[in-house]
């Protein structure tokens, strides 16, 4: 990290191009999904779109956690705990695609197990 | 005592105290979010209808995406100013952060609030309705269409408040109040419309609390004029009678089950189940111990059912007395006679108090706290001033899963079969359609095989008329001097836009939505009976709503949170960066970081929400 003056002042131009690259990011997120020229894939929205738009975002996300963040120059506990969050997160995600791979089929009360609730 | 490590790293993690915590609650923040954003993917892929897809308007959202990262860039500037020991400059780069993050709010406000002024209705044939709901206005001035309209004053219920044309309307010949459920507003209400129909509400029959021939209880006599202290005076009453009885009640059971029990018919022994069983003493013992508990169990209900409350008799006041003797009369309902006056005493309704589903020509209705009303229905249409949106993508998808032609259920469904204007409109933007698809076969031509084209329509191009569609096709009807003289002839597209044919949405449209003075929109009165569901743009509206306001929610009280802390940075640090000025700086860095994430979040929110 950044301490004497001297670094600082080096570490603000980087901010400023960090800054402009969200900039310009964002403006692409935006073009790629209203301007007809940019759109890729079928006419109006679809999964062309949706990867490119979320490979935009993580793009900027991970500069802001890079630069504005430190993460360029911190500490290893920080890798571990931030990292262990995010793992979480995606396994999260990964149980929601599970769960829909495998789905719990629903055919109205009192037609599933015949044998529950019944006297034999 | 010296807190250790606030400013000097610990050796082993080389991170001071709060830069870990900082780092640990972001870890759980981006569980959090993460949670929340495979709930969206989870609610997108399982949605039982059309996802709305780049729904919001695009401008606000880009804007607030810039004020966030701007608001990013000063709030490490502001940090790197305190490296440097530049108070000023942090003031200032602090200061816009701080400013950024109102602006935000102010956006999301406008955004937010817009939302909650639209409506929207699914009608029986998933039709969908979008516009806004008039309020009730004098007779004759709903003709009125643009700026006169909105200089005529609405009309105002007996509270003062103004009235939305989507009620229930009732006039009711009685109304039975559930009197342990009353709910306080809703007679107040009723009392003042009344007031000014000059309508008298009376109790339709005496209630007497008493048992015949005592007094010491209230009596309610017929003819009482409906007042909410009368109401809770009545309840008082009922809820002690019932207290009461309830309590005796009890008691007379259980002396009911002592007698049952001691009657000799309810012996419940081993020789008593052998007397009635001889043969099966020669039973294994464990079969017989089976077969004994069985009989038991049998019998003991069988006993419930005989056990008789009215034969018991208990002592009370020194005489023997019955269940009978002691009850007190209950009466849970109290009825009250309208007698109409001058004017037509007619109550508005909200749908959502009316449990009874909506059918023309009911004559009695029941509301959520219980309370009955007979009488006669009034005009309960739903009355939209300006028609915004019409959507038959829903319809679309039904049709289809069922085989049919989605052109055919189309022409088939209420708002098209019997409102001519809203035909002609889907006419002109069937012509729409037909332009665009044109124009994207001449600027992508075919695939190899000559016959598909490259790029078609989307579904909501085809199937979905919003407020600039709409708004270019009632400026056609206008300038033709009505819906009757336009045809498909004067529907054109603009080249290159790949848009079906739609005005120019104006940049204070894109943040308060179109703007109705100046618009052409089309009115539209549906029937009550065609409305399966009704609602503002709120997270009642459908799943995409729900998960859009918790999270973007959730995002504008961090933002509230952050700026409040970075505030507190600006306005209190004074005499912190005076005595510890690497203390202040640690903190503020520790705000910031909260900050990034924010921005992170909205980096992710943007796009998902406003663009795909």
């Amino acid at each position: 990290m950044a301490d004497s003056a001297e670094d600082i002042k080096k570490a603000i131009r980087t901010y400023l191009i960090v800054g402009g690259i969200l900039f310009a990011g964002t403006v692409a997120t935006v073009l790629v999904a209203t301007v007809p020229m940019f759109d890729i894939g079928r006419h109006g929205f679809d999964h062309w779109d949706m990867w490119l738009g979320l490979a935009i975002a993580t793009t900027k996300a991970s500069f802001v956690a890079m630069v504005f963040m430190h993460l360029n120059h911190e500490k290893k506990a920080v890798y571990w705990l931030f990292a262990s969050g995010i793992i979480f997160a995606i396994a999260m995600v990964i149980l929601i695609f599970g769960a829909k791979a495998d789905p719990i089929e629903y055919k109205g009360f009192g037609q599933g197990d015949a044998s529950i609730g019944t006297t034999p | 005592m010296e807190i250790p490590y606030v400013v000097t790293p610990r050796k082993d993690t080389g991170l001071n105290n709060s830069k870990i915590a900082i780092w640990l609650f972001l870890a759980s923040e981006v569980m959090l979010f993460g949670g929340l954003f495979s709930g969206y993917v989870f609610l997108r892929i399982g949605a039982d209808y059309p996802w709305p897809e780049r729904t919001l308007p695009v401008l606000p959202g880009l804007i607030n995406t810039f004020i966030l990262i701007l608001s990013s860039v000063t709030v490490v500037f502001a940090w790197a100013a305190l490296k440097m020991r530049k108070w000023v400059q942090f003031q200032i780069f602090m200061a816009i952060t701080v400013l950024c993050a109102v602006i935000f709010m102010g956006f999301k406000g406008l955004e937010y609030s817009v939302k909650f002024h639209h409506q929207a209705a699914r009608l029986t044939d998933y039709v969908m309705v979008e516009g806004h709901i008039d309020y009730e206005k004098p007779a004759g001035a709903h003709a009125a269409h643009g700026a006169e309209a909105s200089e005529v004053d609405p009309i105002r219920d007996a509270s003062g408040e103004k009235v939305e044309m989507n009620v229930q309307r009732f006039e009711p010949a009685s109304i039975n109040y559930d009197v342990a459920r009353i709910h306080k507003p809703w007679i107040e209400k009723t009392l003042a419309e009344a007031a000014v129909a000059g309508a008298k509400l009376t109790l339709a029959s005496d209630i007497d609390f008493n048992r015949e021939g005592e007094t010491s209880k209230p009596v309610f006599k017929a003819g009482s004029e409906l007042s909410v202290a009368l109401l809770e005076d009545i309840a008082a009453a009922q809820w002690d009678n019932r207290a009461w009885n309830a309590k005796w009640r009890t008691k007379f059971l259980r002396q009911a089950w002592k007698d049952k029990r001691a009657d000799p018919s309810s012996d419940l022994s081993e020789a008593a189940f052998l007397a009635e069983f001889p043969n099966l003493g020669a039973l294994a013992p464990d079969e017989k111990e089976k077969a004994f508990a069985r009989w038991r169990a049998g019998k003991r209900a069988r006993m419930a059912a005989d056990v008789n409350l009215e034969a018991a008799t208990l002592k009370h006041e020194g005489r023997a007395v019955t269940y009978k003797d002691v009850k007190l009369p209950e009466s849970p309902n109290a009825i009250f006679n309208v007698a109409s006056g001058e004017n037509p005493f007619s109550l508005r309704l909200r749908n959502l108090d009316v449990i009874t589903d909506y059918k023309a020509g009911l004559t009695e209705i029941t509301l959520r706290d219980g309370t009955v009303l007979k009488g006669k229905q009034g005009d309960s249409s739903m009355v939209f001033h300006y028609v915004d949106g019409i959507d038959f993508q829903h319809l679309v998808m039904i049709a289809e899963s069922k085989g049919q032609d989605p052109l055919v259920a189309i022409k088939n469904s209420w708002i098209v079969k019997e409102n001519p204007e809203v035909a002609k409109m889907w006419e002109l933007h069937q012509a729409g359609v037909k332009l665009l698809e044109q124009d994207l076969i001449k600027d992508y031509g075919y695939e190899d095989d000559g016959v598909t084209p490259s790029r078609v329509p989307t579904l909501k191009d085809r199937y979905r008329m919003g407020w600039q569609e709409i708004a270019y096709y009632a400026e056609i009807f206008h300038q033709k001097g009505g819906y009757e003289n336009a045809s498909a002839a004067d529907v054109k597209i603009e080249e290159g836009k790949y848009t079906p044919p739609r005005v120019q949405a104006q940049i204070m449209e894109q943040f308060k939505g179109p703007d109705y003075d100046h618009r052409h929109f089309i009115h539209l009165t549906i029937p009550r009976e065609q409305v399966m569901m009704d609602s503002k743009f709120t997270p009642k509206w459908n799943t995409y709503y729900a998960i859009y306001f918790t999270i973007t929610g959730l995002h504008g009280l961090h933002v509230i949170g952050g700026a409040i802390v970075l505030a507190y940075y600006l306005f209190c640090g004074r005499s912190m960066y005076l005595s510890n000025p690497e203390w202040l700086a640690n903190r503020v860095e520790v705000g910031g970081l909260f900050w990034h994430f924010v921005d992170l979040v909205w980096i992710f929110a943007f796009p998902i929400f406003y663009l795909m």
